[in-house]
């Protein structure tokens, strides 16, 4: 038994300390790359995967407890909400007038609305 | 021992919260500007929710699904701000 | 009528884990509320589409092969992400393309548009007028011909099986 609550327990820890490393990298993505379009990739992917991971660890640490249900519903409005939020800001930016960045090879979008 | 770790592991979350923080203030542009604030509500949630754990009180999760909620709202109108010129 | 019962049994499950105890009475008022909270926005959900409990409780296993195959892109994913971040000098061809997809109905398009935005280095911009195809932003578009072959083949054929 105790041998048990061991292994989840390590492997709550490992959840956690996976989600913040994600979440750290993201930040340092989004302090990084160059323009906005390659900044979201950062922040929805590894942001929003990070988020998840903790509340997974938070789940397994305490069960399926009132916190552990809260927990989930965080993860899983954010892992919803995340591309939603992705796709605005990358639309109005492209209307808004943002141009890729130097290193860009493409863009269909531009050509057929202006 | 573990609620050390966890200690450490909130300063990391702040020290993820200045990369936002400088985007918020020299961003070259407004949807860069509105790319970081959504970056830090999602530190900000993911604080609450270790928070919540190490100080075992389930309010700080509530507050992290509402701020989460209120942050996707906000991206969306100001995106559509942004692409429109009006939000309705 | 239908549609009423799965949008509410939908909306009581989530008042459960809002409330955060999952038993009996919380489903049923939730239930209730769920009713309430439909009503006002009708136009919103397809109340007037006809579906049928076996259509439904048949996609369950193509829904469930679906989201493993998510769980696993989002994953690899990150894993892109962060090693292209990590790199001492970045060095990535970013752009943006067109990839034509094959459905014009609503869900299966957002549906394919998320699981784009969610999968390794692309991000869904926009659809096209006629709704023929999505503009995708990659971090990586020095061949495009793969990039819109993998797309089709990996992630379309999934969300189809699952929604259509």
């Amino acid at each position: 038994m105790s041998t048990l609550t061991t292994a989840i327990d390590a492997i709550s820890m490992f959840f956690f300390l996976i989600g913040i490393a994600f979440v750290f990298l993201g930040m340092i993505g989004l302090l990084r790359l160059p323009d906005v379009y390659n900044r979201l990739h950062a922040t929805t992917k590894i942001g929003t995967v990070g988020a998840f991971s903790v509340m997974i660890g938070i789940v397994l640490k305490v069960g399926l407890s009132a916190m552990g249900l809260k927990a989930i519903t965080v993860g899983l409005f954010l892992l919803l909400t995340a591309p939603i939020a992705a796709h605005m800001i990358a639309r109005a930016a492209h209307r808004h007038g943002v141009g890729l960045c130097d290193e860009s090879i493409m863009d269909d979008y531009g050509k057929t609305y202006k | 021992m573990i609620s050390e770790l966890f200690y450490i592991v909130l300063v990391f979350m702040v020290l993820s919260m200045i990369p936002c923080v400088y985007r918020v203030i020299v961003g070259p542009t407004i949807p860069d500007r509105v790319v970081a604030l959504d970056a830090m509500t999602t530190v900000i949630v993911v604080t609450l929710g270790v928070y919540s754990f190490v100080q075992e009180s389930i309010f700080f999760l509530d507050v992290a699904l509402v701020l989460s909620i209120i942050s996707f709202i906000g991206t969306v109108t100001i995106s559509k701000y942004l692409d429109e010129g009006t939000v309705f | 009528m239908k549609q009423y019962v799965i949008y509410s049994v939908t909306l009581g499950a989530t008042w459960c884990f809002l409330h955060g105890a999952i038993n009996l009475p919380n489903f049923l008022i939730g239930l209730v509320l769920g009713l309430l909270v439909i009503r006002p926005f009708k136009e919103l959900y397809d109340i007037d589409k006809q579906t049928s409990y076996r259509n439904i409780i048949f996609r369950i296993p193509k829904l469930v092969r679906y989201f493993s195959m998510l769980i696993v892109e989002i994953i690899k994913a990150s894993i892109v992400v962060a090693k292209i971040v990590l790199q001492p000098k970045i060095d990535i061809h970013p752009g943006i393309i067109a990839v034509p997809v094959r459905t014009t109905k609503d869900l299966s398009i957002t549906a394919i548009a998320n699981t784009i935005t969610l999968t390794p280095g692309t991000l869904t911009i926009d659809v096209s007028n006629d709704r023929s195809a999505l503009y995708i932003h990659s971090i990586d578009v020095s061949d495009p011909k793969e990039l819109r072959d993998s797309i089709r083949d990996d992630l379309e054929e999934y969300v189809l099986e699952a929604f259509e």
